[in-house]
């Protein structure tokens, strides 16, 4: 808790005529590994979008690695801060025509100027580099491959290994896990963490069972504003279904709908 | 792309309603061609069809092997006007039918290239997810849409006027026509881009140039050349009808047979069109399933 990733300061941020982030204060310390809660439409995709410089804050002072982000923000100053915040969202999202590798190269292109970027004749160096991110999340033997035949799973993977090779000092994934079945949303899980070692990795995730595999930290966002800010060994399913929960219904959080055991025991014990 | 929906046109019972005024347009269409009598078959259609398909059996190129060395031609009084060796007649007759397959080749060819690279100026400005100015997109699309409904027959004709009879005249048809096709097809490639490439390759951090050549690039490029493929074959089928105003290639031979009604040319003429665009056909869909 040293050195600041992010500093926000009575940040409001307008949609519509609404305000649909307000956030007094948050500091995020380089290293730290932070998952963000919240229903749909609690501004989380804003934050993460406020972050990159997607999305203008109406007040407040927005701080990333150390850049002030002033609206409008010149061109040059956010394509050196993507370069620096590696993205992996909910989308899936990957060139497919490209190879797998070619894909994992495009996170050097910050770092390829003039025409190798534009030609995509990368030096060897990065593609070394490249193949050597592609081993570590396990789709080596499918560097050759088009990206739009990997299945979900892989083309996280490659988007993970794509992270490797671009080297942000921040990471920002949304919703990472999303179109993915258990065992792939833990193993995509397990690498981003692993890529992010050292890292600030920001996650928003659905899914309660990954937050303790994706942080260490957990804020709660509840209609844009802070509703908790906890470690994540004192997040449970009490604090996490009162965030969910409509204000004044006692409707239930879509995980305390009960199992297909449970029904099917229900049923059963019926006469 | 968002439909704008015709009024009325909603729920079955506005399907009904279109099915009811496209029947009444077919009646009206027979009922008033059969009233001015435009309807005949003429005078006597059978023995007249089973004559000409008997012709178009032989096509001319058998001749070549099966055709009279020694075929006399006797004025009325039985005089030898002149011999004829029908078999070296139909072989120069063919190296005359490769020499017009060879022009038509080269103006669908270079005629395509030529619609291409003009439409897609055009194409870029029209497609609506890359908002140009509504000016210059309105500008273009009329252009396209002017260009695609006028025949290549009628920019042929118009042109065979201003640059001479010949094959610029073909090229430059062709090229006018086909570039209002060129144009539709390129800027719905365009229009169905992902933009997930899109935003991947910006968000690390890449200029618009890299993001150009390393999203949009392979994304389009692969639709283009099938389009191109596609208007290229249609062309090879529409500039055998060029000949028709002199601008070279198989359809002067088309006429000349025609005229002349010697159906075993024609037949000659239209086996070796129907074997070009096969062959044509086939090669650029393996090339097209390559690419996609």
């Amino acid at each position: 808790m040293t050195i600041p990733s992010i500093v926000l300061d009575g940040v409001v941020c307008m949609a519509g005529g609404r305000a649909v982030l307000e956030i007094p204060q948050l500091n995020l310390a380089q290293g730290e590994r932070v998952a963000v809660v919240g229903h749909n439409g609690a501004g989380k995709s804003t934050l993460l979008r406020l972050l990159t410089g997607f999305m203008a804050p109406k007040h407040g002072q927005v701080q990333v690695l150390g850049r002030q982000l002033v609206h409008p923000v010149p061109a040059e100053t956010l394509r050196a801060l993507r370069r620096e915040v590696g993205q992996v969202l909910q989308g899936l999202h990957l060139v497919g025509r490209l190879s797998v590798l070619e894909n994992v190269l495009i996170g050097a292109l910050g770092r390829v100027p003039g025409w190798r970027g534009w030609t995509r004749c990368f030096p060897a160096g990065e593609i070394v580099r490249a193949e050597a991110a592609l081993q570590s999340v396990g789709l080596l033997a499918l560097a050759g491959t088009r990206a739009d035949r990997l299945s979900g799973g892989e083309r996280q993977k490659a988007a993970i290994a794509r992270l490797l090779v671009q080297a942000p000092s921040l990471i920002l994934a949304d919703e990472p896990t999303a179109a993915l079945d258990p065992s792939a949303a833990a193993e995509v899980c397990r690498l981003l963490v692993q890529a992010a070692a050292g890292k600030t990795l920001i996650t928003v995730v659905h899914n309660p069972s990954l937050l303790p595999l994706l942080a260490e930290r957990v804020i709660g966002l509840k209609q844009g504003r802070i509703a908790f800010d906890l470690p994540v060994g004192e997040v449970d399913d009490t604090t996490l279904m009162r965030l969910y929960r409509p204000e004044d219904s006692p409707q239930k959080a879509f995980w305390e709908v009960p199992s297909a055991s449970k029904v099917l025991a229900a049923i059963g014990s019926k006469p | 792309m968002a439909a704008r929906r015709l009024p009325g046109v909603s729920g079955r019972l506005g399907f009904l309603g279109l099915t009811l005024a496209y029947a009444l347009l077919v009646a009206v269409c027979l009922g008033s061609l059969a009233q001015e009598d435009e309807l005949s078959l003429g005078r006597n259609p059978w023995a007249n069809l089973v004559k000409t398909a008997g012709e178009f059996a032989r096509p001319s190129f058998l001749d070549v092997w099966f055709g009279e060395t020694q075929l006399e031609y006797r004025s009325d009084d039985g005089r030898v006007l002149r011999i004829e060796n029908r078999r070296q007649a139909e072989a120069d007759y063919l190296a005359g039918l490769g020499r017009a397959t060879w022009t038509t080749v080269r103006i669908a060819t270079l005629g395509s290239l030529l619609g291409a690279l003009l439409a897609l100026p055009l194409a870029v400005l029209t497609a609506r997810n890359l908002a140009a100015p509504k000016p210059l997109a309105w500008l273009a699309k009329g252009i396209l849409d002017v260009t695609r409904s006028i025949h290549t027959l009628v920019f042929g004709l118009v042109l065979v006027g201003i640059v001479g009879l010949g094959s610029t005249a073909g090229i430059l048809a062709i090229a006018l026509h086909s570039s209002g096709t060129y144009g539709k097809l390129f800027a719905e490639a365009i229009e169905t881009l992902d933009m997930a490439a899109v935003d991947a390759v910006r968000s690390v951090g890449a200029g618009p140039v890299q993001v150009f050549f390393n999203a949009i690039w392979p994304s389009v490029l692969p639709q283009f050349v099938s389009s191109h493929l596609y208007v290229w074959e249609f062309n090879i089928r529409d500039s055998t009808i060029l000949g028709l105003i002199g601008a070279g290639g198989l359809g002067l031979l088309i006429t000349e047979s025609v005229a002349l009604f010697q159906w075993g040319r024609l037949a000659t003429v239209l086996i070796v069109i129907v074997a070009l665009v096969s062959a044509f056909d086939a090669l650029s869909r393996r090339i097209r399933e390559a690419l996609l």
